[in-house]
């Protein structure tokens, strides 16, 4: 048997699996955004493209879900990656504590996200949660806001808590990144005569690029399908204030019985998610190269 | 030895594997989503009766909580599409309801033979005059509930007679420092203001059965539908002037009803399972919470069921027997005195039940109360959740204008014709 058969034999178990279940229901999920499924006992009929054309055309909730998702990912992205790079440079700095904070930083993380849902949901409870409870004790309580209650911050809320769970993984792939910077490097710079803000600033980061666009690449492709915590903290609401691609595709489908229209939504995401990931794909091979 | 070891290891693992996707002939695999306090007594003594009925048999119960049955029938869906249903679940009983699962699911004609419930229950669950569910519980929507110490501190005489005086009684409620009235439709519970929208419609003229009906059929423009737009006036009335809760968006059905519980809400809109829940906190009916009818509405009893049903392809006695061992006045003493609802089956002994049960059962068997299918079983299934957005939204912002109408057309278009 040559070499490149017993590779191919090697990979086929892979192959028919990633083809069948990635691949292959894409392609039926495709199918059946064409048509007009709406019964749980049959598949309904061929309808061309008129579920994308209702979804572009006339349905107000999926163009808000539309904005909510790229708002909610702007706000997640842009908050989570400074934030672990800043949290994995005072790791690095090896001030009093080390260990105590880093674990403090990688415990959310380790959190369900019933678990972290539920309690952001207690924390941002106009009535009883904690937030609001400190503002009114320490005399701030004009301060106090609706948060999740409220249609204009409850996704504010819903970035904050995604933020904070997913800090600590950016985090440690950058204290990863840090900690694999040559140390001849940064004594080269300390002998040139650049005190640690500048090392950091002028050497350690900006070899931080590969690092960068990996959590980016990650947390893009987890930010363009989040369900949980939002599904979790406010169903969607107040009314579809919170409400996202993946969330009104559940509904659309699964409680709605709209499965040829919910696929669509579905479809859409995909191509979404193609469309901004691939460039971040090509830059990550480019890099790997360089 | 080390291969021997590893095969067996496998052909081990395959077996468990395989019993424990296998349910026995003997094992009834029910899904249903009563996980609130009562709900969920209650549930376990119904099965445990069924057991000690028929001895040899058990039970798989798979409670998915979450979303009033929502999450449970998304659940329910896709193992149905996989080829792999329960042996029987829960859903609301109503043709409306009933009608989205019609294509999977069995006639039970023959199983529920004799079963002792008046008539228009009948007519509440057939589709195209066959039977898909047996209805188990009766449960009245348009139920107004009220903290006893509140109301004697504050000096609001009860029974409210009528909506403006119930308004009056929430403004002042408003100004001796507690909540009129509390409501809990977050975390996907949204619909729960389409419970408030029937009450509040039920109570108007021209609203109620008249208005219920039509809607739930799908025949209506809602644009031009005066009663729909009074009642969203009133709805508006009751946001804008802060008679509920502040964090109505983030609280659940019995969240909302701890508010009441506790003190710091007057009043609570919700259906009578709610008792099982404040029963369930040692509160005593008539003594540290009260019932009545949503103020206006003493002809109209808006209601509905649950029922379990049996899917296409199950043909296992002890599904059967489920089924219609529910036809039983044993079943129905036995589940609905802890979930808080009134029993259907007309030769149940009432001895069993509390008073505000007997008043509730009394005012639904009462010739001159017009009966309403509400709408956990009326329209088909996609109502409650794009309704409940609908509502959310309008009680978010709770203008009456073009496009706020705009909207809920465009809702009902989704319901009842796309």
């Amino acid at each position: 048997m040559s070499k490149r058969v017993q590779i191919l034999l090697f990979i086929l178990p892979g192959l028919i699996l990633v083809g069948l279940f990635v691949y292959g229901f894409t392609a039926w999920t495709f199918q059946v955004s064409l048509t007009n499924w709406r019964d749980v006992g049959s598949t309904g009929d061929f309808v061309g493209l008129d579920n994308y054309i209702r979804l572009f055309s006339r349905d107000r909730v999926f163009k808000t879900s539309l904005v909510n998702t790229l708002k909610l990912t702007l706000v997640f992205i842009g908050v989570t990656i400074p934030l672990g790079l800043f949290l994995a440079v005072l790791l690095d700095l090896n001030l009093k504590g080390k260990q105590i904070f880093r674990l403090i930083f990688l415990l959310p993380l380790s959190f369900s996200f019933v678990a972290s849902a539920s309690m952001w949901t207690w924390m941002f409870s106009p009535q009883i949660g904690s937030i609001n409870a400190l503002l009114r004790a320490i005399g701030l309580g004009s301060l106090a806001q609706p948060w999740i209650t409220s249609d204009k911050q409850a996704l504010f809320c819903i970035a904050i808590a995604y933020v904070w769970q997913f800090s600590g993984f950016s985090t440690l792939v950058y204290y990863a990144g840090i900690s694999g910077v040559a140390p001849e490097i940064t004594e080269a710079a300390k002998i040139d005569g650049a005190s640690t803000f500048q090392r950091y600033i002028r050497v350690i980061i900006p070899m931080q690029r590969p690092a960068t666009l990996t959590v980016l690449m990650i947390l893009l492709m987890y930010s363009l399908r989040v369900f949980d915590l939002v599904w979790l903290m406010t169903g969607g609401g107040p009314g579809s204030s919170t409400e996202i691609l993946s969330t009104f595709m559940f509904r659309t489908a699964f409680n709605r019985n709209r499965f040829g229209y919910g696929a669509a939504v579905g479809i859409v995401m995909f191509v979404i998610s193609i469309l901004i990931v691939i460039p971040f794909f090509a830059k990550l091979r480019r890099s790997e190269y360089e | 030895m080390k291969r021997g070891l590893a095969i067996l290891l496998v052909l081990c693992f395959l077996l468990i594997g395989a019993a424990a996707f296998s349910s026995s002939a003997n094992e009834l695999v029910v899904y249903h989503w009563w996980t609130a306090g009562g709900e969920k007594e209650a549930i376990d003594a119904l099965f445990e009766v069924f057991i000690d009925d028929h001895p040899g048999y058990s039970i798989v119960q798979n409670p998915v909580a979450g979303g009033g049955g929502g999450i449970l029938r998304a659940q329910i869906k896709t193992m149905i599409m996989a080829g792999n249903p329960p042996d029987t679940f829960q859903i609301t009983y109503g043709h409306g309801m009933i009608s989205s699962f019609v294509s999977v699911l069995q006639p039970i004609d023959d199983l529920i033979k004799g079963y002792n419930i008046p008539e228009d229950v009948y007519e509440w669950g057939r589709v195209d005059g066959v039977m898909y569910g047996v209805p188990l519980n009766l449960m009245q929507n348009n139920c107004l509930w009220y903290n006893v110490d509140l109301v004697e501190e504050l000096g609001i005489e009860m029974p409210i007679k009528s909506l403006d005086e119930f308004l009056g009684i929430c403004a002042k409620v408003k100004t001796e420092g507690y909540i009129p009235l509390a409501v809990g439709a977050g975390m996907g519970q949204q619909f729960w203001l389409g419970t408030l929208f029937e009450a509040v419609n039920s109570a108007l003229p021209g609203g109620g059965a008249d208005f219920l009906n039509n809607y739930y059929a799908g025949n209506m423009v809602l644009s031009e539908s005066e009663v729909f737009i009074e009642t969203l006036k009133i709805l508006r009335t009751l946001a804008v002037n802060g008679f509920v809760n502040d964090d109505w968006s983030a609280l659940t059905w019995d969240q909302a009803s701890d508010l009441m519980a506790t003190g710091k809400a007057v009043f609570y809109v919700m259906g009578d399972w709610a008792k099982g829940h404040f029963t369930s906190m040692n509160m005593v009916p008539n003594v540290d919470f009260g019932y009545q009818p949503f103020p206006g509405t003493d002809d109209v009893f808006v209601g509905h069921a649950d029922c379990f049903v049996l899917p296409v392809g199950v043909d296992r006695k002890i599904a059967k027997d489920w089924i219609q061992f529910l036809t039983t006045v044993k079943a129905a003493n036995t589940f609905c005195p802890i979930k808080g609802a009134a029993p259907f089956v007309l030769d149940a002994p009432l001895d069993v039940y509390d008073e505000i049960t007997k008043k509730i059962l009394g005012f639904f068997r009462d010739d001159g109360v017009v009966k309403v299918l509400s709408q956990f079983g009326a329209p088909p299934e996609s109502y409650l959740d794009v309704f409940g957005t609908a509502f959310s939204e309008f009680f978010n912002s709770p203008e009456v204008n073009k496009n706020t109408l705009g909207n809920f057309d465009y809702a009902y278009e989704e319901v009842f014709l796309f």
